[in-house]
C-alpha cells in the first residue's frame, strides 16, 4: 500500500528467492516483478495444494518453507518417479502451467508449509520477461518429453470397461424374438421368412416351442442349391436336427466355448422348460467383446459420417447398460458416459466443420446443464451453445449467422445420434445462445442484477457451462468473470439459496418417504437437484471453477472449513441417488419407453431404502447449511 | 450531518485537523462494520504491529506502524503498510485507518500494541475505532497447545514455526513474521471449525479466562 512498505516486503521476498536457482541468476527486474506479485499462503500438513481435479492450473507455486510431496495421480506414470518431495525454493507445476492444462500430479503438503504463488498470467509474463527463467522452464519440460500424459487419464477407464467381458448371461444378449417354423412347413416359406427378416438362420420348433432343428444360410449352398432340393418339400428334411442349445443362464463365455468346440456359428437359447428363447450368433458375442471403451473411442474418432456415429452412440448406451448390470458405481459410470459423449460430440463438430468455413473465428462449443456438470444420465437432451469473439474488421452479424448455421447442423447430427433436440430450445442454433464473450457476460450480468424467477432458472442451467470444443480460454474468461460477479453480489446468491430451498427432501414424519400421487419419488426434482443447486451456490460463493457437483462440493468445503467426513457423506448421498436414477432408466429402456426419474420406494429392498433415506438426510443437511449461511 | 460527524468536526478543530483530514475521517467513519460471523475467506484481516520508543506504556511514545492485509488466507508485498508517525501523526494515522477499514485487527500482544495505538488515535484524532481485536499471543497457544502451551514471546513462536524476517524489532519486519503466524493459525482454526473472526475472539476470551484461574 505505502511505497515504503512495498519496497521492504519486495526486498524481503527477493532476498529469499535469491538463495535458490534459477532465481539467483534471474534478471533484477524479473526478480523484482516476481517478488512484487508473489502472494504468500499457508498449507497445513496433509492439505492438497494442487490436484488434477482442480482443473487447469492457475497458480505457480514456490515453496518458501516446509515440504510438499508430488504424487503421480494417474494409473500409469508420466514421470520417472511415483512420488517426489519438494523443499524450499523448489517450484511447481511447471509443465501444467506452461501448457495451461490441469496438473497430472497431486501436490500435498507433508509438513506445515508456506508457499509463494503467482497467477498463470504472471507466470507467462515472467517467462517472456526473463530468458533465464524461460530456459529453466523449457529445460524442465523437455525432461518430461516422451512421457505421454494424455494416455494415463484413459488407462484406468479402459481397464474397468474391458472387465465387462464374457460373463454376461445369454438371456441378456438376446435382442429379437426368434423367427421359427413348424417341422412340416414348406422349405420355400421358411426361406421366404429368412429373406423377409434378413436373418442368418431359421429355427424349427415343435408345437410346444421346443427346438427340433436349425437351417442356416451356410447350409443353403450344399444342401439346397447345389443338390436342386425341391422347395415344396418340408423343412425337416433339410434342417440340422438336434441343434446345439444352451440355457438362458449360461454365460457368453459358455456360448463361445460351445461354438468353438463344435464349429457352429449359431446357438439356440432355451428357458428352463426347454422352450426356445432366442438365437445367439457368433457376431453377437463378437460385438459384446467389441464394446470396450477403447474401441468405441476409436470408432468415434475414425467415423466419417453420422451413420457410423449413430452406431457408436448405440454402443455407448449398450456399454453403459452392461456396466450398470455389473454394479459399477455412479461416479465412474457418469464419467464414462460423459467422456464418450464428449468424444462423440467433438467428432460431430469436426465433421460439421468440413462443411462450414469458420477459419479464423475464435469460438468454443459449450455444454450446459447436466452435460456441463459431467452428470449426463442415459436420457438427457441437448443443452448447448456457442461463445465466440468477432475477428477484427468483420461484420459481427454475418459471423453470427455462419455460426448459427454450423450450430444447426451439429444440433441435427446430435439428434440423429440419440440426443433429443432440446424442447426449451437451449441449443447452439438458437441466436440467443450463440453469443460473444461480451454478450454472455452481459446476459449473465442481467440475471445476477435482477434475479427474478426466470433469471434464477436460467442461472441453474447456464452457470453450469463448460467448453467442449474450441478455445477453452473463452470459457475460462467467462468463468472467472462469473465467479467474481456472483461473489460480489451476495443478494443474488441469497436469492439463489432461497430458490434452492423451495424443494425439500421427500422425507416423511410418519412414513419413511413422502411420495407423489402415483406413489413415486421424482429422483431428479426432489433428489439430485437438491445437491446440484446447493453445490452451484457454494461454488459461486467460494470461486470454485469446476462445473461438476462433486468437485464443487469438495473444493468449496475446503475453503469454507467443512470437515472432510461431512462432505464425503454428502457426496456419497448424491452418488447413490444418481445410481438409482441410472438404474431406473436402465430398466425403463429395456421396455423401450423413455427413461424417467420416477422411483417407487416400495420397490427397493430394505438396504437400498435405508441408504436412500440417509442420502435424503444428507441433502437436508446441505440445505440446512445454506439456510444458516444466508439466514433463510 | 448527524451528531457523530458533528462531534468529529468539533473535536477535529480542537485537535487542529485540516478540513481534508476531517473529511477523510468522516469517510472512514461511514464504512459499514463487517459482520464478524462472515467466513474467513470473505473477511479482510489486518495484521498490525507498532514500534515505540520503548516498552513502558506510561513513558514511551509510538514511533511507527506496520500492517499487512490478509485476504482469503494470503498476502503479498502490495498488501503492506508502513509509516512513521513524524512529521505528521494525523496523516499517518488517518492513512492507517483507511488501510484497515473496519475489519478485524490482528496483533501479537494486545496489551502493548492495542493500548499504544488506541492512545495515539485518541490523542491525535479523538477516536477509538470499533475494531474486533485478535491477539496471537493468546490465540497461538490456544490453537497449537501441542507446540507451546503458554504466553511466550514472538521470537519463540518464530523459532517454533521456523519463520524468519528481514528485520527484527522493525514495525513491518515483525509484522511480516506475525502475518505468517496468523496464516498458520487461521488454517488451524478453520480445521477446528472456528470459521470466522467472532469464533476466534471467543477462543481468545476462553483462553484468557483459563489463564486467570489459579
Amino acid at each position: 500500500m505505502t511505497a515504503a512498505a512495498q519496497e521492504l516486503l519486495v526486498g524481503a521476498s527477493s532476498d529469499f528467492l535469491r538463495r535458490f536457482s534459477p532465481f539467483n541468476r534471474m534478471e533484477p527486474e524479473a526478480l523484482a516483478f516476481l517478488a512484487q506479485h508473489a502472494v504468500l499462503a499457508f498449507h497445513p500438513r496433509g492439505s492438497e495444494i494442487l490436484t488434477p481435479e482442480m482443473g487447469q492450473a492457475r497458480q505457480f507455486f514456490i515453496i518458501q518453507r516446509g515440504k510438499v510431496q508430488a504424487r503421480q495421480a494417474g494409473a500409469a506414470t508420466v514421470t520417472e518417479y511415483a512420488s517426489m518431495t519438494l523443499g524450499p525454493g523448489e517450484c511447481f507445476p511447471i509443465g501444467a502451467i506452461s501448457a495451461q492444462r490441469p496438473s497430472t500430479n497431486a501436490y500435498v503438503a507433508v509438513e506445515d508449509s508456506f508457499c509463494f504463488q503467482i497467477d498463470a498470467d504472471q507466470f507467462l509474463q515472467l517467462m517472456q520477461m526473463s530468458p533465464v527463467f524461460h530456459l529453466f522452464c523449457t529445460q524442465y519440460i523437455a525432461s518430461l518429453l516422451n512421457q505421454s500424459r494424455q494416455q494415463l487419464q484413459t488407462t484406468f477407464a479402459q481397464r474397468a470397461a474391458e472387465q465387462q467381458t464374457m460373463t454376461t448371461p445369454l438371456g441378456q444378449l438376446i435382442k429379437k424374438t426368434p423367427i421359427c417354423v413348424g417341422p412340416d412347413a414348406a422349405t420355400r416359406s421358411a426361406l421366404e421368412a429368412m429373406a423377409e427378416h434378413d436373418i442368418g438362420c431359421i429355427v424349427v420348433v415343435d408345437d410346444k416351442q421346443r427346438p427340433l432343428g436349425i437351417l442356416t444360410q451356410s447350409d443353403l449352398l450344399p444342401r439346397v442349391v447345389l443338390v436342386g432340393f425341391d422347395l415344396a418339400r418340408p423343412i425337416n428334411e433339410v434342417m440340422t436336427a438336434n441343434p446345439h442349445q444352451l440355457p438362458a443362464t449360461a454365460s457368453a463365455y459358455d456360448a463361445a466355448l460351445e461354438m468353438a468346440t463344435h464349429g457352429v456359428r449359431h446357438l439356440l437359447v432355451i428357458d428352463s422348460e426347454g422352450k426356445l428363447k432366442g438365437v445367439v450368433s457368433e457376431r453377437d458375442l463378437f460385438s459384446l467383446q467389441r464394446i470396450s471403451l477403447r474401441q468405441i473411442r476409436a470408432g468415434i474418432e475414425s467415423a466419417n459420417d453420422v451413420e457410423s456415429l449413430q452406431r457408436a452412440s448405440r454402443d455407448i448406451r449398450h456399454l453403459a447398460l452392461n456396466l450398470i448390470a455389473q454394479g459399477i458405481g455412479a461416479e465412474q459410470l457418469t464419467q464414462f458416459i460423459s467422456a464418450l459423449n464428449d468424444a462423440l460430440t467433438r467428432r460431430i463438430i469436426d465433421l460439421a466443420l468440413d462443411h462450414h468455413d469458420l477459419y479464423g473465428i475464435d469460438f468454443a462449443w459449450m455444454a450446459f446443464g447436466s452435460e456441463g456438470r459431467h452428470e449426463q444420465t442415459l436420457s438427457t437432451d441437448q443443452d448447448n451453445g456457442i461463445i465466440w469473439q468477432c475477428p477484427e474488421l468483420q461484420d459481427a452479424e454475418a459471423v453470427r449467422a455462419r455460426l448459427i448455421r454450423f450450430g444447426r447442423e451439429v444440433n441435427e447430427s446430435l439428434a440423429a445420434c440419440g440426443f433429443p433436440l432440446c424442447k426449451g430450445n437451449i441449443m447452439a442454433s438458437n441466436p440467443e445462445l450463440c453469443l460473444t464473450l461480451d454478450e454472455w457476460q452481459s446476459r449473465f450480468g442481467d440475471w445476477i442484477r435482477e434475479p427474478d424467477p426466470q433469471a434464477l432458472l436460467n442461472a441453474s442451467i447456464f452457470f453450469d457451462f463448460r467448453v467442449l470444443y474450441g478455445n477453452e480460454r473463452l470459457g475460462d474468461q467467462l468463468r472467472l468473470w462469473l465467479n467474481r460477479s456472483a461473489r460480489m453480489n451476495s443478494a443474488f446468491l441469497r436469492m439463489m439459496a432461497s430458490n434452492a430451498l423451495q424443494v425439500a427432501p421427500p422425507l416423511g414424519r410418519i412414513r419413511d418417504f413422502v411420495v407423489e400421487d402415483d406413489n413415486s419419488i421424482d429422483l431428479k426434482k426432489s433428489g439430485a437437484r437438491l445437491f446440484v443447486d446447493a453445490a452451484r451456490i457454494v461454488a459461486l460463493r467460494t470461486g470454485v471453477e469446476s462445473s461438476s457437483t462433486v468437485q464443487r462440493l469438495r473444493q468449496s468445503a475446503t475453503r469454507m472449513g467443512v470437515p472432510v467426513d461431512e462432505v464425503s457423506a454428502i457426496i456419497d448421498g448424491f452418488h447413490f441417488i444418481q445410481l438409482l436414477r441410472l438404474r431406473s432408466q436402465h430398466l425403463e429402456t429395456e421396455h423401450d419407453s423413455p427413461g424417467d426419474n420416477k422411483l417407487n420406494p416400495d420397490t427397493l429392498n430394505e438396504l437400498d431404502r435405508r441408504i436412500l433415506k440417509e442420502a435424503f438426510r444428507q441433502a437436508r443437511k446441505l440445505q440446512l447449511r445454506l439456510k444458516l449461511d444466508y439466514q433463510l | 450531518m448527524n451528531w457523530l460527524t458533528r462531534l468529529i468536526s468539533s473535536r477535529g478543530s480542537d485537535l487542529g485537523l485540516s478540513d481534508a483530514q476531517v473529511d477523510a475521517l468522516r469517510e472512514w467513519q461511514a464504512i459499514a462494520e463487517p459482520d464478524p460471523a462472515r467466513p474467513h475467506f470473505e473477511t479482510r484481516y489486518t495484521v498490525l504491529n507498532t514500534e515505540a520508543t520503548g516498552l513502558d506504556l506510561d513513558k514511551d511514545r509510538l514511533l511507527a506502524v506496520g500492517a499487512i492485509a490478509v485476504d482469503n488466507g494470503r498476502f503479498s508485498a502490495s498488501s503492506g503498510f508502513y509509516a512513521e508517525l513524524l512529521p505528521s501523526p494525523a496523516t499517518t494515522l488517518i492513512d492507517l485507518l483507511r488501510f484497515i477499514g473496519k475489519g478485524p485487527v490482528v496483533v501479537f500482544n494486545a496489551g502493548f500494541n492495542r493500548v499504544m495505538l488506541e492512545r495515539a488515535l485518541l490523542d491525535t484524532l479523538g477516536i477509538t475505532p470499533p475494531w474486533l481485536w485478535l491477539d496471537l499471543r493468546v490465540l497461538l497457544p490456544a490453537l497449537f497447545p501441542e507446540r507451546i502451551d503458554a504466553p511466550v514471546r514472538l521470537a519463540d513462536w518464530m523459532q517454533e514455526f521456523d519463520i524468519e524476517t528481514f528485520q527484527r524489532h522493525h514495525a513491518l519486519g515483525d509484522c511480516w513474521a506475525i502475518a505468517q503466524l496468523f496464516l498458520a493459525m487461521q488454517s488451524r482454526a478453520l480445521a477446528q471449525g472456528a470459521l470466522h473472526a467472532r469464533a476466534l475472539s471467543d477462543i481468545e476470551r476462553a483462553r484468557r479466562q483459563l489463564w486467570r484461574q489459579p
